[in-house]
């Protein structure tokens, strides 16, 4: 096997974890992760020696991603959503998810997607704020202002789901 | 080094790692004298650790044979949503389930998460309007600086706050002029300044504005950057292609100048 698939390979934990932070649904993540890997490879080309395999195909994923959350949301086609899909996301994942861990898997679903690429880019990815601009394409003030809503915003529905939950608690 | 005034940037900073070793120090000893700050960049660590922990065993999962093949030149690989849903449809009806949810919380701060917030808004105005003037030669400014109390009055009153153009001189702009804009459903004051070596730097100033926010804005890599301020009442973002460091100490000096200026 070549070295460049090789290297690939190895990335594609870490897309997966990506993908799943920016998508939660296990399939459709993996599904995000599949494209990306078909471009990649498409693009293998473009790959340069030297440039890191993690930055480029982030990078990639990225723009598949931003692409289409623009496309869905200027032809409002979330407004017509197959049934199946919001099934599919009623029952995210098999694992057990704590709570706490679901909370705030849910609150990083509703934060604005640029706001929550840039601050799982950052948070989880452990990506420096030179790299993660570089990889979506902005620059970095505007990834740190990104980073910092992104985080107040978290923190308000993680605050907004506490408070009705400790109202439900009340009403019973 | 000198010491300088930490903000909630640098909590941000700190915590991913940013802020320069030499800064660490002084940084820490701000925050153990901040209780407001301290708690907050508490509470933004727990966020990360809680979002760390909640997406790490994926990286432990088995790779799905599928994703393997695709590398491996094995295809034709079959997705795996049943009748071909798109992975974004999935992304969609999360954003739509949470709304329904939050929906409180997130009316406030901008439905779907695409449309403007009032400071992307007031920034992207603010960059285009400085794109297309700070390259005009001759009409960049309807009124000129010569006019400097005729512009004042005219922006003030069109604008319908107190407008001071600020003496920008010890960074070492001018003002050239200035000219009255559309913003939003209102009108916007833009002010114009240049340096000695024609380097232009343009304030955008709003009158109408709820919501309380700072910040710095680039609507694209090598575009102009926007660092701006927006208040009960008032919003101004100070636009140009300077270095950030100067652009921000322009910033900072214009508005000082401007609340100032608001409050006299």
């Amino acid at each position: 096997m070549d070295e460049k698939k090789a290297a690939i390979l190895g990335e594609i934990p870490r897309l997966r974890r990506y993908a799943r932070s920016l998508l939660r649904d296990r399939d459709s993540a993996d599904d995000l992760v599949q494209d990306c890997l078909e471009r990649a490879l498409v693009r293998l080309d473009n790959w340069q020696t030297g440039e890191s395999p993690r930055r480029w195909l982030f990078t990639i994923m990225h723009h598949l991603f931003i692409d289409q959350m623009r496309k869905v949301n200027r032809r409002g086609e979330a407004a017509m959503l197959p049934l199946e899909a919001s099934e599919a996301q009623a029952a995210p994942a098999e694992q057990v998810e704590s709570i706490a861990s679901r909370e705030i898997v849910e609150a990083l679903q509703a934060i604005s997607p640029d706001r929550r690429a840039a601050l799982v880019m950052v948070a989880i990815e452990g990506f420096s704020y030179a790299e993660a601009a570089n990889i979506l394409g902005v620059p970095a003030g505007t990834l740190m202002s990104r980073i910092a809503r992104g985080r107040e915003e978290l923190r308000g529905l993680l605050d907004d789901t506490a408070r009705r939950r400790s109202i439900r608690i009340v009403e019973k | 080094m000198s010491r300088r005034d930490f903000s909630e940037r640098d909590i941000h900073m700190a915590l991913d790692g940013e802020l320069p070793g030499d800064e660490r120090t002084a940084y820490e000893a701000w925050l153990e004298a901040n209780a407001e700050m301290k708690a907050k960049s508490a509470r933004y660590a727990a966020d990360r650790a809680a979002l760390r922990a909640a997406f790490n065993g994926v990286l432990d999962e088995p790779i799905p044979v599928r994703l393997n093949k695709v590398v491996l030149g094995e295809a034709p690989v079959v997705k795996a949503s049943p009748s071909r849903t798109r992975w974004w449809l999935a992304a969609a009806a999360a954003a739509i389930l949470v709304i329904g949810g939050a929906g409180g919380y997130l009316a406030g701060i901008g439905g779907l998460g695409l449309e403007n917030t009032a400071e992307d808004q007031l920034a992207e105005e603010a960059i285009a309007a400085h794109v297309i003037y700070a390259a005009e030669k001759r009409h960049a400014v309807e009124v000129p600086a010569r006019d400097k109390d005729h512009l004042q009055n005219w922006l003030s009153n069109q604008v319908g706050l107190k407008l001071v153009a600020p003496d920008l001189a010890a960074q070492g702009f001018q003002l050239v002029g200035g000219r009255l804009l559309p913003a939003g459903q209102g009108k916007a004051a833009m002010l114009l300044y240049e340096d000695d070596k024609g380097e232009r730097i343009s304030l955008f100033v709003i009158a109408e504005s709820a919501a309380k926010a700072k910040g710095t804005y680039g609507s694209e890599e090598n575009g102009p950057e926007a660092v701006y301020w927006l208040d009960k009442g008032y919003g101004c973002a100070v636009v140009g292609s300077l270095p950030h460091e100067q652009l921000a100490a322009v910033a900072k000096s214009a508005y000082g100048q401007l609340l100032a200026g608001l409050k006299s």
